[in-house]
Order: C-alpha cells, then sequence, then structure tokens
C-alpha cells in the first residue's frame, strides 16, 4: 500500500513525464523567484544614477526613460553585467571565480555603482542559500546569479536575459517615482526594451572578462555625481 | 563599417615602431636608465631637475590601418617618470585593417608613474585598436589620463564610419585595480548623441589617480567639474574621473586645472602650447 503511494506521487510530481509540461523548463520558475522583485535583494533602494540623470534634467518623458535605458542594455552596465554573468556561470573553479569578481569589480565606474552591485551580490548569496542550500562567496549581483544559476543547472541563457529584464524593470520603477511617470508608460518602456534582453544575452555568451566594454559614459558620471546629490531618495 | 581585423597576409604594416625605456633614481632626480627607440617611435627628454620627462614621438605622423606602435616604459624603484605626447596623436582613415597602439606600463616600489598623453583624435573612417597595460608595485603612485577627440569637431567634422576599440587594464602587485573597456564602432556621432553615452558631447576623457592622498582631492574635484563631469573615490587611495564635453576645446580648460591639482603643477609644457 505505502509503495504504491509513494509511487502515485512520484509519478504525479514528475513533470517532465507529464504531457502537459512537455518542453516546459522548469528551471525558468527558480529564475522568476529570483528576478522577481519580492526576493529579497533591496533592489529597490537603488537608481543606479537615474536620480542624478533625472534631477540634471537629461531624462523627463518616457521616451527619454527608453533611449537612457536602451542605452544601459546596449553600450553600458547591463551589457557588462550581462559578460560578467556569463563568464561566472562559465567559472570552473572557485579561485577562478574570485578572480572574476575581482575584475567586476576594478570595472565598476563609480563606488556607488560597486556598492549597489556588493549589497544586492550579498542579499542574494544569504537569500539563495537559506532556501537551496548552496553556498555562494561575495560577488557582486551579476556573478552571484551567474555561479548559483551553474550550481543548480539553471538555463544561463534564461538567467542573463531574465537578469537584464529585472534590472530594466528596477530601473522603470524607480522613474515612475522619479520623473513622475504613470505605470502603464513604465510598463510601456519595459515591454519595449525586454526584446534587447535576450539578444544582448546571446551576444555576451563568450563571458570573456578581457572583451568586457561600456561606452553608456554619461550613465557613468550619473552615477559619479549621485554621491553627492541631495536630497535623494535612492542610495544611487 | 566594421572593419575585419587585418589577417596577418592580407596588408603590410604601413608604420611600426616601439619605444622603450625605463626611468631610475639618481639622488634627488630621475634620469634616464634605459632607452630604445625603434622604427616611427621615439622619445624626447627636457633636460630639467626632479623628474623625469619623457616626450613620446610618433614619426609617421599618426596612426592608421595596419599600424603597429607601442610604448615600453618602466618607472624603476623610487623614480618619478613622467610620459606625455608632443601632440595629439590623430587616427586616420584606415584603408584596411585595423591600427594598433598598445602601451605597457611598470612602476615599481616607491616610484611615481604619470602617464599623460595628448589627446587622441579620431578622424572620419579611423579604425584604431589600442591597449594600455600598468603594473603597479606595492607603494607605487600614479596620475593617468586618457583624452579622446571624436572627429575633428572644429571643423563640423561627423564620424559616421568610425570604429574605436580601448582597454585599460591596470593591477597593483598582480590584482585587479582599475578596468575600462571601450568599443565604439560605426556611426559614432549618432552614438555619442544618445543621451547615456555622449548627450552630443565631442570629447571624452577618463583621469585615474592612485596615490594615499587620493581621498583629499574628490571634494575639490568634483568642485571643479562641469555638469558633464564626475569624480569618485573608487576605493581608498584611487580617484576616478570621467568627463564629457562639447569639443577638444573645452576638454582641455576642464582638465588642465585637474592634471595641474593632481600632478602638483608638474604637469609638461607640451600640455600648454
Amino acid at each position: 500500500m505505502t509503495m504504491t503511494t509513494a509511487t502515485r506521487m512520484t509519478t504525479a510530481l514528475n513533470i517532465p513525464s507529464d504531457p502537459a509540461m512537455a518542453g516546459f523548463d522548469a528551471g525558468l520558475l527558480t529564475l522568476a523567484q529570483w528576478m522577481s522583485p519580492a526576493y529579497p535583494l533591496g533592489s529597490f533602494a537603488y537608481s543606479h544614477g537615474l536620480e542624478s540623470a533625472i534631477r540634471a534634467g537629461w531624462i523627463a518623458t518616457a521616451a527619454d526613460l527608453r533611449g537612457w535605458l536602451e542605452d544601459l542594455l546596449q553600450d553600458g552596465s547591463g551589457r557588462a553585467d550581462a559578460s560578467f554573468l556569463w563568464a561566472a556561470w562559465r567559472a570552473e573553479t572557485e579561485a577562478a571565480l574570485l578572480a572574476l569578481d575581482a575584475e567586476a569589480r576594478a570595472f565598476s565606474p563609480a563606488a556607488e555603482r560597486q556598492r549597489e552591485g556588493a549589497r544586492q551580490g550579498a542579499a542574494f548569496a544569504r537569500s539563495t542559500a537559506a532556501v537551496w542550500g548552496i553556498a555562494l562567496p561575495e560577488l557582486l549581483l551579476p556573478l552571484a546569479i551567474g555561479r548559483a544559476a551553474r550550481l543548480m543547472g539553471l538555463d544561463p541563457q534564461a538567467a542573463c536575459a531574465l537578469y537584464l529584464q529585472s534590472f530594466t524593470s528596477n530601473l522603470v520603477s524607480a522613474a515612475v517615482r522619479l520623473i513622475p511617470l504613470g505605470q502603464t508608460e513604465g510598463q510601456q518602456v519595459l515591454a519595449a526594451l525586454s526584446p534587447l534582453c535576450p539578444r544582448i544575452a546571446a551576444e555576451t555568451s563568450a563571458g570573456d572578462p578581457a572583451a568586457v566594454y561600456s561606452n553608456a559614459f554619461l550613465s557613468d558620471i550619473a552615477a559619479m555625481t549621485h554621491e553627492t546629490l541631495e536630497p535623494r531618495l535612492f542610495q544611487s | 563599417m566594421t572593419p575585419v581585423p587585418q589577417s596577418p597576409v592580407a596588408a603590410q604594416p604601413r608604420a611600426e615602431g616601439q619605444l622603450t625605456l625605463s626611468a631610475k633614481r639618481q639622488g634627488a632626480n630621475s634620469v634616464l636608465d634605459r632607452y630604445r627607440p625603434s622604427g616611427a617611435m621615439k622619445a624626447m627628454f627636457p633636460r630639467r631637475p626632479g623628474p623625469l620627462q619623457a616626450i613620446a614621438i610618433n614619426s609617421a605622423g599618426g596612426i592608421t590601418g595596419g599600424d603597429r606602435l607601442a610604448i615600453a616604459a618602466e618607472a624603476g624603484p623610487g623614480a618619478h617618470l613622467i610620459l606625455t605626447t608632443q601632440a595629439a596623436e590623430r587616427a586616420y582613415r584606415a584603408a584596411s585593417g585595423w591600427g594598433r597602439f598598445d602601451t605597457e606600463l611598470r612602476a615599481r616600489a616607491g616610484s611615481t608613474l604619470f602617464w599623460l598623453p595628448q589627446e587622441l583624435i579620431l578622424y572620419q573612417g579611423a579604425a584604431l585598436s589600442r591597449s594600455l597595460t600598468i603594473a603597479l608595485e606595492a607603494d607605487a603612485r600614479l596620475l593617468m589620463v586618457e583624452p579622446v577627440i571624436f572627429g575633428r569637431t572644429a571643423m563640423g567634422e561627423r564620424l559616421t564610419e568610425a570604429a574605436f576599440r580601448d582597454r585599460i587594464a591596470i593591477d597593483r602587485d598582480g590584482k585587479p585595480l582599475y578596468r575600462d573597456g571601450l568599443r565604439l564602432e560605426g556611426d559614432l556621432s549618432a552614438r555619442l548623441a544618445r543621451a547615456g553615452i555622449g548627450g552630443g558631447g565631442g570629447a571624452m576623457a577618463s583621469v585615474l589617480y592612485v596615490a594615499p592622498d587620493a581621498d583629499a582631492h574628490l571634494a575639490a574635484l568634483r568642485a571643479e567639474m562641469p555638469p558633464t563631469g564626475g569624480a569618485t573615490l573608487l576605493r581608498q587611495g584611487v580617484l576616478a574621473v570621467r568627463l564629457i564635453a562639447e569639443d577638444g576645446f573645452h576638454l582641455r580648460r576642464h582638465l588642465l586645472p585637474v592634471l595641474d591639482r593632481l600632478s602638483q603643477d608638474t604637469l609638461p609644457t607640451s600640455w600648454r602650447l
């Protein structure tokens, strides 16, 4: 009797064999959980220089916001983060992983920008260790996600694309509070930029730290000027 | 245009040259230790007490596709080496392949290294790939500037076809201290017009200062910045400045006070001309 019940339960939970679930990657649910605003990284506290760019008058409308975020994804920290996420996913040893993290920290264009990545990376490591029991060293957020995806056998392309989308989504939320912008307009900006996320995830898949680049100069400068911005809602 | 990196058999290098030099400490002064010019690259050494000043000269008169230019320089233990260039470096239209400029610097314990090249001017059609590698040992100090002008803006030139790749890697005792990478290809003027990139500016500079007193300069540098410039303390003793300006003239106007302050008024005279 007991055996039968156990067998039936196993069958019921064996998702891949359920024809209704064929082709669905259940690992996406874990990635969605990590990238959700509810995952306790404290991301809502960071504007990634958006607050000072808005104060400087560089971003005033939904169209401005879309252009700015496109620059981040296409040319700036979004692309660089994606490269580092892939590099961390590819790292074969803990020593290689820590060397990559040192590269990524040296690549940070401003003190607040580095703190933003370090604090969220630490929060991600704490929560992910507590929930799934995997051990992560101190890493900047994109590296921590790349490493965790590797340890848990999750699709790195999906992890990278979803990371870029959640990064963009978080900045849209910040802009909605700062500009101000309607929620719907914010979601329109996010929807317009989302196709860039899988594309950049694919373009950065080599994860070569020596080839990482960022041309988003004014975004980096906004991260610097935010350090003395008063008054301020955000930590970056 | 996306230029294809030159294949080894496709084109002969147009110009080649490597400048190799080092400075050593001698009493209160720094003097030339080794000097080896080769090909298009040589240096001048204005005679004056104190730091050793070396003015690098590219006698090919610019850089274009297929060129291979390099500088390797070292500040020996306790020495002070100031490296600059005689004039702005011009990256001309490349008929085929990339031009390369690779600089490798080392600063030994107790030394001070200033890397203060004048502006790089990218012309329409340029295809330039550069690298700058700096190894700092122990307590060595560094002041670095890299100014870039995107097109002869005074002549209204627009860079609708150009390619520029730049890589800066600075290590302290073999560990990464500062990294920067840049990759702009195609219609550079259109890219620089974008709000998150250049906001329509035509010139950009990065400054890095590595010294125990870096923190003490932060407030003053911030105060000197235009709205399109910023200064940050990346970590204790490491100060970075990034600056966008409308053209080369304004870039220099903002850079001079920054460099005067951080070089303690030892900026090479070629910067004043």
